[in-house]
């Protein structure tokens, strides 16, 4: 397929001039949060408002490292162990599921599929209420576990979903390869398809720590002790107490977005790929 | 023994990697789908929970709810709410992927810096379009200020009037990037070739827009309408941190009011009779893309 030709000149300069204001546009709502989170609270009831931190204030930042008052820190890393230990859960339940599906033809495999794709489709509400009663019975209720048990959900079947993809494009002579240099079908999948499906493996990773990261609903109804919950629960807590405290709740967001954003500059390519096989069937 | 080690030899020794997923799955998913089924037919409150009493009142919590004033006024905001954010992000996302698909010098890197609101958490989005469209400090009752298009602020988010859009408008912008990234992949994949020899013979770009465009677009519009139908008709976490619903109801969706009567008036029962009244209406449209996916997935 042909690739269209390459604009230049001054076309060129005006699609790409163009291009910097949409995107200035859909980003200011983050631009102004920044900004927000770096001004005093006597500059943000400012008006006409200011366009950036006339004088520059880091308290909503630094008196968290001095005092914690807000927990931020705390949560930040309550959410990274639920993000982190909800990840492994997934890729590792995930990877050998999806090799099945899309290389051996066992019985129940449709329905087995088609099970994933529905709960992929679920919404919380569905499962919030059950969960909750299920994880008091299992004396997980107010732990990290109950937050980790439920975001996996969410990341195992959207995993399986784009590895089975991976997977199956890997030729069947790599597997056999292996069964005749003497490996067993797990070491076969283990040191052979493993590695090969790799860059999907990481589409997965990546994807199942956002979908833990970016989570309200469970964290915040199966955890009540403001020292264990996530971030999230955390900034939703925060507005409910102070609601007009602009300067520490834009330094809270601010904050939570840090990890997506370095996950965004070191990750983009894997992000691109999540989304688009994750929907579009490959 | 000796049958069960035969059973998994060859294609069924698929099983084996797969069964770990699937405990998981059936315990966490699936187990609580059949006990939300049974929860929405009993009458289970935290009255009664701890005790242990569970009595079977078969579909009165659904007539109950079908006479309730709240769960209509939830529902029509769910489908209101779906449907403009479905059309709004449809439309500015395709223009977007038409844009980006051009071949100038900063699309590629416009292209995947647009992808950021998708990625951030939903609670912070939340906090953002609460402190853009706050009434006093708010950015946009300043910018429509000094435009004159107002001569006083707006109550965004406090009056039933307007609450609702400010809600449709956060939620259409975390939904621009999914429809910007879905198109533009695939218009990529339709044949340069395609539009040259059309235009050699006189075709407008109009015309190849409406001619070769939309038709070999269509199964990628298809999945990316039915994906954001799913995917807008289930939120929760964003309405429920902007405005948990109020004010007066006027932003209530099913999700939100489902975690209401669960959470907040701790009537389980009736919560999950809502979230069943979600999921029913969300599998009728999920079909749609079930039938997408499976296609040409053999036994």
């Amino acid at each position: 397929m042909g690739e269209e030709k390459k604009i230049t000149g001054r076309k060129n300069v005006i699609l790409c001039i163009l291009s910097v204001l949409v995107l200035c546009f859909l980003l200011f709502p983050l631009f102004w949060t920044l900004i927000t989170s770096l001004k005093t609270e006597k500059e943000i009831f400012q008006n006409p408002p200011t366009f950036y931190p006339h004088v520059l204030n880091t308290q909503s930042y630094a008196a968290q490292v001095e005092t914690g008052d807000f927990n931020m820190f705390r949560s930040f890393a309550n959410s990274f162990l639920i993000s982190i230990g909800s990840m492994l859960i997934a890729v590792v339940l995930a990877v050998p599921a999806s090799y099945a599906i899309a290389k051996y033809r066992f019985r129940g495999r449709k329905i087995m599929l088609l099970f994933f794709l529905v709960t992929q489709m679920l919404p919380v509400s569905v499962l919030l209420t059950p969960m909750f009663i299920m994880f008091k019975g299992m004396h997980v209720y107010n732990t990290w576990w109950s937050a980790i048990l439920a975001d996996t959900t969410i990341g195992i079947p959207f995993s399986i979903l784009i590895l089975k993809n991976y997977f199956a494009s890997i030729p069947k002579e790599l597997e056999e390869a292996a069964y005749i240099d003497g490996c067993t079908r797990f070491g076969a999948f283990l040191r052979i398809l493993v590695p090969v499906a790799k860059p999907g493996i990481i589409v997965c990773a990546v994807f199942s720590f956002l979908y833990a990261w970016g989570d309200l609903a469970y964290g915040m109804t199966f955890i009540l002790d403001q020292q264990k919950r996530p971030i999230t629960a955390g900034i939703f807590n925060f507005m409910g107490q102070y609601g007009t405290k602009w300067s520490y709740l834009s330094a809270f967001a601010i904050v939570t977005i840090i990890p997506v954003a370095l996950i965004f500059i070191f990750m983009q390519k894997y992000i691109i790929a999540g989304m688009t096989n994750g929907a579009v069937k490959g | 023994m000796h049958a069960v080690k035969r059973f998994f030899r060859h294609e069924n020794a698929g099983l084996l990697f797969a069964l770990p997923a699937c405990i998981y799955m059936l315990a966490f998913v699936g187990y609580p789908i059949i006990s939300n089924l049974v929860l929405s037919l009993q009458d289970v409150t935290v009255a009664n929970l701890s005790r242990g009493e569970k009595h079977f009142i078969g579909l009165a919590n659904y007539v109950k709810l079908f006479h309730d004033s709240v769960f209509m006024k939830s529902l029509s905001n769910t489908l209101i709410f779906t449907i403009s954010c479905l059309v709004c992000q449809f439309l500015i996302g395709f223009v977007l992927a038409l844009f980006l698909n051009k071949n100038f010098s900063f699309a590629r890197t416009v292209r995947g810096l647009l992808m950021i609101p998708w990625m951030i958490p939903m609670t912070v989005t939340a906090l953002i379009f609460k402190l853009l469209f706050a009434t006093d400090i708010g950015v946009v009752n300043y910018i429509l200020r000094s435009l004159h298009l107002i001569s006083q602020n707006i109550d965004w988010l406090t009056s039933s009037k307007t609450a609702m859009l400010v809600v449709i408008i956060a939620n259409v912008w975390i939904g621009i990037p999914f429809n910007t990234i879905l198109l533009s992949t695939g218009l990529t994949t339709i044949p340069q070739e395609l539009y040259e020899s059309a235009s050699i013979d006189g075709a407008s770009t109009w015309q190849s827009f409406w001619r070769i465009t939309l038709p070999l677009l269509r199964s990628t519009i298809e999945s990316v309408l039915v994906l954001g139908f799913i995917y807008t008709f289930k939120v929760y976490d964003l309405v429920y941190v902007m405005t948990s619903g109020g004010p007066v109801n006027s932003t209530h969706l099913l999700s939100t009011y489902s975690y209401k009567q669960s959470f907040e008036l701790f009537n389980y029962s009736m919560g999950s009779a809502v979230a069943n009244v979600l999921l029913l209406i969300l599998l009728m449209v999920g079909i749609i893309y079930l039938r997408i996916t499976m296609q040409g997935e053999e036994d």
